[in-house]
């Protein structure tokens, strides 16, 4: 009977995720295992199956009365301008906030360099994530410094809509 | 029905002019994939009406996020990740609500998938579009909603599985087992529902 790592396995060639070496090996395993084939038949026939389910569905409100409900939506926001002007607006106050918080972090570390002279302390910055932490560990204290907003387009979603 | 008439101009066009505050050329966006993104929020909620709250949710969040949009992917795309994230919230609030699923037992007691027996013999040969949509419907509300998000969003999504895993938040080996185990149970209950259909 096939492991499960096997039938992992099985499932990642038939989705294209194998690299192509582990993918000929794998060829070869599956012409001579006719346990394999028959799972990799149900697999395909699941697929198919659902290819094309969600072709044909239908929202079930007329389109004047839900483009009604999200206008209403859109345009109850108070004072509402183009979103580009308040995205200015709003990058303009995080430019601000910004500064502000990396001149205060900025005196904070002196003062507690200042004050801790005795241990070591360390410095880490993470390129990727734009991360910067100080440690002083005498005075058993960390900064962190993170920049913001995201560097990306997709981690601004995620980072809105990901709760867990 | 958005007061104006827009031609066959595409999605960036209409996007540009509602990122300068045109309503109009969003309602027309809204016109050319309502049901994409209606859809979308079915297959993973299995509900109308709270499909419909939440398709209607996520183009007000896309408004929002409008000025967010480089276009790095189409417009469409764009839009149906909004409203799978929205769903992914609200389904996790739900779960939270209630006792886990015999599902999700199922899954952490360990391989149940491994000893169902090979579904050979494809158990939707035949039927009516109707009849098949409505038996993989009632098939995708016997899983716990982790198995059919992910089925979701790699048959119709076409997520690889790192990208799934990422908007999990789970790893990718999670990700290969659920995937494996809501594939075989859908098979399963395919094939069980034929039986039934031929009593």
């Amino acid at each position: 009977m096939m492991d499960h790592d096997s039938q992992l396995k099985l499932q990642a060639w038939l989705d294209g995720e194998l690299a192509a070496q582990e993918a000929a090996q794998f060829d070869e395993r599956l012409a001579k295992d006719p346990e394999a084939q028959a799972l990799l038949g149900e697999l395909k026939m699941t697929r198919a199956v659902l290819a094309g389910f969600e072709a044909g569905v239908k929202l079930p409100e007329p389109p004047e009365f839900f483009w009604s409900k999200i206008r209403r939506e859109i345009e109850r926001e108070p004072g509402r301008v183009a979103p580009s002007r308040r995205a200015s607006l709003l990058a303009g106050w995080r430019r601000w906030l910004a500064s502000a918080g990396a001149m205060a972090a900025g005196m904070a570390a002196v003062m507690l360099i200042a004050r801790s002279e005795r241990g070591p302390a360390t410095e880490t910055s993470l390129a990727d994530s734009g991360a910067f932490t100080y440690h002083d560990f005498a005075a058993r204290t960390t900064l962190v410094w993170l920049s913001y907003p995201a560097d990306n387009e997709l981690a601004r979603n995620d980072e809105a809509d990901t709760v867990e | 029905m958005t007061g104006k008439e827009y031609g066959p101009e595409n999605d960036a066009a209409l996007v540009r002019a509602a990122q300068r505050g045109d309503t109009a050329a969003f309602g027309e966006l809204v016109v050319r994939h309502r049901d994409k993104i209606y859809a979308r929020a079915l297959s993973m909620v299995r509900n109308e009406e709270e499909a419909v709250d939440l398709s209607q949710e996520a183009w007000v969040k896309g408004w929002q996020r409008l000025p967010q949009f480089l276009g790095e992917s189409s417009f469409g795309t764009w839009m149906t990740r909004i409203v799978i994230n929205l769903c992914l919230d609200h389904l996790r609030k739900q779960k939270r609500q209630r006792m886990e699923s015999i599902e999700a037992i199922d899954e952490e007691s360990g391989g149940v998938e491994r000893q169902m027996p090979v579904v050979t013999v494809n158990p939707t040969a035949g039927l009516e579009r109707s009849e098949l949509r409505e038996r993989i419907d009632h098939a995708l509300g016997q899983l716990s909603f982790e198995h059919r998000t992910v089925l979701v969003l790699h048959e119709f999504e076409q997520m690889e599985y790192k990208e799934i895993a990422k908007t999990m938040g789970c790893s990718i080996g999670t990700v290969m087992s659920r995937l494996f185990y809501a594939r075989r149970k859908m098979a399963a209950l395919l094939a069980g529902l034929r039986k039934e259909g031929l009593r």
